[in-house]
């Protein structure tokens, strides 16, 4: 008559869990689903029967109604598909109510019964991962990387309902199966010459700066930003869970493992929605590109392009953390802890080497206002690319490959930790003295850049955090010495004195 | 219509001749040409009369006025309330009108072939009995080309030499930045007498005091496009202020009338016809500064270019000057002995900047050869990048560099 059974939802990034409560008795035959089910959700009702009637289940006759509790949230997808389908059997006495006490059910069926992959199964079972989740077998891996230590599959609901009764073997992979993760990111060795722009990505990835690269087209800005995932610190355990989760939710492609181990790296193309970037959109609440990126880089090519709002919407997620997506139903946090790295041309022509560049100053400067004061600001690390060199092209040594580098970057990141507790990006102004003092010499150019009004009062606060992160880098924890702070100022350019453009 | 007419005869006659002037070449499908066969012809009130159609008209004039309807046009146009807004305009902007017949219409310009038959000023129209150069150049400057006209400016000014350029961007801007810096220091050595400027060369025996109280500085010539009223481009209102107190601005098109593209060859036809010399400091194969060449050219007006490195395309228009014979300008005094004046008196010129160390030296030769990026001159210099970062900080501090959207420049000359 009446049945419980436990399956989940997806809401944003956060599986939620849900018990599916079948009801089944007297009056006219007919089949409804309450608990606020969106369009698929509701859509089961016929998959579910077409799944019975193919594989030789009895259908029951009579009124069937279907509660997805706790019925005051929205329930999306086709996650809940078997769960149903379950609930209906036990409700309709055809299944023993014990069999499926322990289980919670994650799939989609097939009208032809058969058990599918659902988006979103890393975070979904790990709403559900105290208990025995059965999944279609293309869900396993992610199930797995979810945390679940108890995963089985099925192949189609007939297999189901026999292991469930006994009577059957269910697909199950042995754990200690090691599946390959994604292949690594590229390498720095592959970046010939570019002394400064390695630093730059050097320094990004020690002290977590911003970095906005300038340069004509060909300077090869994509191909540093690739290589910065390559050189951030491993992805802690929760690091990993947190962007397995995200990707999954996102329904991203995924490595075999299931699992996302390395910094993830997202580079959406300049026409991105503001939904797109930052998450929301209907009832689905899918995470945007800030999230995906969140704990790797979040690389945006051709930043002049970009709708200005939707470069504006960035600035809350870069200063918080998170990002914080408000519709009438729901408010969801999703996680956007990434590492900004932009490319932009100099000049609309894209020159922008003096002598060859043919723009006038007021085109120039017009180009410059696209890019909003408050966004480059937040770029501690702007720094002009040009062409690469045709010797270091063709017969340049290959650089430091990203290894080194890594290991330097993840000493300078354990200085920065030791000392304040974070990485240098996020030193509060009013700690800057504590934990970045100045030798006078420092003090002294710093003064006179500010006196000369090259530097702005904004800009001082931003340099002194990058030349903290450089003189980690130099292994000298304590004093911030000149040519710390004469490399921050290289490596923050103005990006147009013109255009009354300071540090 | 008996009392429009009676109208227009009382009160006409109490308009300026300059007013009636400026009105005439504010009509519509009246440019210089036909304002000069107006005007030359007709005198201004005969003129006036002519277009409203209150007269009749010779007939050469006569034809001119029938082409397109131009003439039912123009007696629409020419009202009083076209009079009482140009006298106003005038009144407001501070702007004088020239005649040809006028003693203070510009000697070298009235003897031109195509002279303006009307000439709008601000400002003290003196400065045209002075020697006058015009500085020329691309408004898409390189950083080393502003940085040399600005200097050349300067010196020009000190050398009592009137500097005539068109206050566009890049170049033009900056020739008359230089001939106000040359005011500014001037005033500030008048405010204190030993002031900061006189300390390093005290020693030498002609200290720029004495150049200065021997030769005043010139005051800058600007001949520009659009209306006197309309400051154009906008960011150069405090430059075009700072010239009209200093020297005077020039224009054929009267008050209010728009920077339109086609004022601005005309408008370099004038440039051409006030200097004595034109100096073209930077331009590509092609543009602005070429049209103006080709002007003085016309006019035999001696034209000098200052040559640049051939990879810049900023230079390429000079070079091509220099190949087909223009005397190159590296100096100052190769301007004065180009104009006969005696360059040995010179102001002399100091170099405050301290000499870079024999370090800073190898990163300033390096910054000469061409601009560069931080990472290129890192790369090509072979030094650790703290090194190169606390050099290149020196060289911008005392002023031997300048970085521009990334790109480091050298400043060899002050």
């Amino acid at each position: 008559m009446f049945a419980s059974v436990r399956s989940t939802t997806l809401l944003g990034v956060v599986g939620r869990a849900v018990d599916v409560e079948v009801h089944v008795g007297v009056g006219l035959p007919g089949f409804t689903i309450v608990g606020q089910p969106d369009e698929v959700c509701r859509e089961s009702r016929d998959r579910v029967r077409a799944a019975f009637l193919s594989r030789g289940f009895a259908w029951p006759n009579r009124r069937i109604t279907v509660n997805l509790a706790p019925s005051g949230e929205r329930k999306g997808g086709a996650g809940l598909d078997l769960a149903i389908a379950v609930a209906v059997l036990i409700a309709d006495e055809q299944l023993s109510p014990e069999s499926a006490k322990q289980f919670a059910f994650v799939a989609e069926l097939g009208l032809d019964g058969s058990l599918r992959s659902v988006v979103g199964a890393a975070p979904l079972v790990a709403a559900v991962r105290d208990r025995r989740v059965v999944v279609a077998a293309g869900n396993v891996a992610a199930a797995r990387a979810a945390g679940a230590s108890d995963v089985v599959a099925a192949s189609d609901l007939a297999h189901a309902i026999a292991c469930l009764r006994g009577q059957d073997e269910w697909i199950s992979s042995n754990s200690s199966d090691v599946l390959p993760d994604a292949a690594p990111h590229p390498d720095l060795a592959d970046v010939r010459g570019q002394p400064a722009a390695r630093l730059a990505l050097e320094v990004a990835a020690a002290g977590s700066h911003h970095v906005l690269l300038v340069g004509p087209p060909g300077a090869g800005k994509s191909m540093l930003a690739r290589r910065l995932p390559g050189i951030l610190p491993p992805l802690s355990d929760d690091e990993a869970l947190s962007c397995t989760m995200v990707h999954s939710a996102a329904h991203v492609a995924m490595p075999p493992s299931g699992r996302i181990t390395r910094p993830p790296f997202r580079s959406p193309h300049h026409s991105i929605s503001m939904v797109g970037l930052i998450g929301g959109g209907t009832s689905a609440m899918r995470p945007g590109e800030v999230s995906l990126a969140s704990e790797g880089v979040l690389f945006l090519d051709e930043l002049g392009e970009f709708a200005p709002s939707v470069l504006d919407a960035l600035r809350q997620p870069i200063e918080e953390g998170v990002v914080r997506v408000s519709r009438a139903r729901t408010t969801l946090t999703f996680p956007a802890r990434f590492l900004l790295v932009a490319a932009a041309n100099p000049c609309p022509c894209g020159a922008g080497t003096p002598g060859v560049c043919v723009c006038d100053d007021s085109a120039r400067a017009k180009y410059l206002r696209r890019f909003s004061g408050p966004l480059l600001d937040r770029f501690d690390l702007r720094l002009a690319v040009g062409l690469p060199r045709v010797d270091d092209l063709v017969d340049g040594r290959p650089g430091e490959s990203s290894a080194l580098v890594a290991a330097r970057v993840v000493q300078a990141r354990a200085i920065a930790a030791a000392r304040n507790g974070g990485v240098n990006a996020n030193i509060a102004v009013d700690d800057l003295d504590t934990y970045a003092p100045l030798e006078p010499a420092a003090r002294a150019l710093l003064r006179r850049e500010l006196e000369s009004g090259r530097l702005s009062g904004r800009g001082l606060h931003r340099v002194r955090r990058v030349a903290r992160t450089i003189a980690d880098l130099h292994d000298a924890p304590d004093l911030v010495g000149e040519s710390h702070v004469a490399t921050a100022l290289q490596l923050r350019t103005a990006l147009s004195t013109l255009a009354g453009g300071a540090r | 219509m008996n009392s429009d007419l009676s109208h227009a005869e009382t009160i006409e006659p109490t308009y300026d001749d300059r007013v009636v002037a400026a009105a005439l070449a504010s009509l519509p499908g009246i440019g210089p040409q036909r304002l000069r066969t107006l005007m030359r012809g007709l005198g201004v009130l005969p003129a006036w009369q002519v277009v409203r159609g209150e007269a009749p008209a010779p007939e050469h004039i006569a034809a001119m006025l029938r082409q397109d309807g131009l003439d039912r046009a123009l007696r629409r146009a020419a009202t009083v309330q076209l009079l009482d807004q140009m006298a106003a305009a005038l009144h407001d902007g501070d702007i004088r009108v020239l005649l040809t017949t006028d003693a203070e219409y510009p000697a070298s310009i009235r003897g031109d072939f195509a002279a303006p038959a009307v000439l709008f000023a601000r400002g003290d129209v003196s400065a045209f009995a002075n020697r006058r150069v015009g500085i020329i150049g691309t408004r898409a400057a390189s950083a080393a080309g502003r940085h040399f006209a600005r200097r050349l400016g300067r010196e020009l000014a000190r050398n009592g030499v009137s500097v005539v350029s068109g206050l566009a961007r890049g170049i033009d801007a900056a020739a008359h930045r230089g001939v106000i810096d040359a005011f500014d220091a001037m005033s500030s050595v008048a405010s204190n007498g030993k002031s900061h400027l006189a300390a390093p060369i005290a020693a030498n025996i002609e200290s720029p005091i004495a150049a200065n109280l021997a030769a005043p500085i010139a005051a800058p010539i600007a001949v520009v496009a659009s209306g006197l009223d309309v400051v154009y481009p906008r960011e150069h209102a405090t430059l075009w202020q700072q010239v009209a107190e200093r020297g005077v601005i020039v224009s054929e098109s009267p008050p209010g009338c728009a920077p339109d593209a086609f004022r601005f060859p005309l408008r370099n036809r004038i440039l051409a016809m006030a200097s004595e010399l034109l100096v073209v400091v930077e331009s590509r194969a092609t543009g602005g500064s070429m049209i103006t060449v080709d002007e003085a050219a016309k006019r035999g007006i001696t034209v000098l270019a200052v040559p640049g490195s051939p990879h810049s395309d900023t230079s390429a228009g000079t070079n091509a000057l220099i190949a087909q014979g223009a005397t190159s300008v590296c100096d100052v005094a190769d301007v004065l002995v180009a104009l006969g004046i005696d360059h040995h008196r010179l102001a002399a010129s100091s170099d405050a900047r301290p000499r870079p160390s024999a370090a800073d030296k190898v990163v300033l030769d390096a910054l000469a050869r061409r601009p560069s990026t931080f990472d290129h001159l890192v790369a090509e210099l072979d030094l650790p990048i703290e090194d190169v970062a606390v050099r290149l900080g020196r060289l911008e501090a005392q002023g031997w560099a300048v970085v521009n959207g990334g790109w480091w420049e050298a400043l060899l000359a002050s």
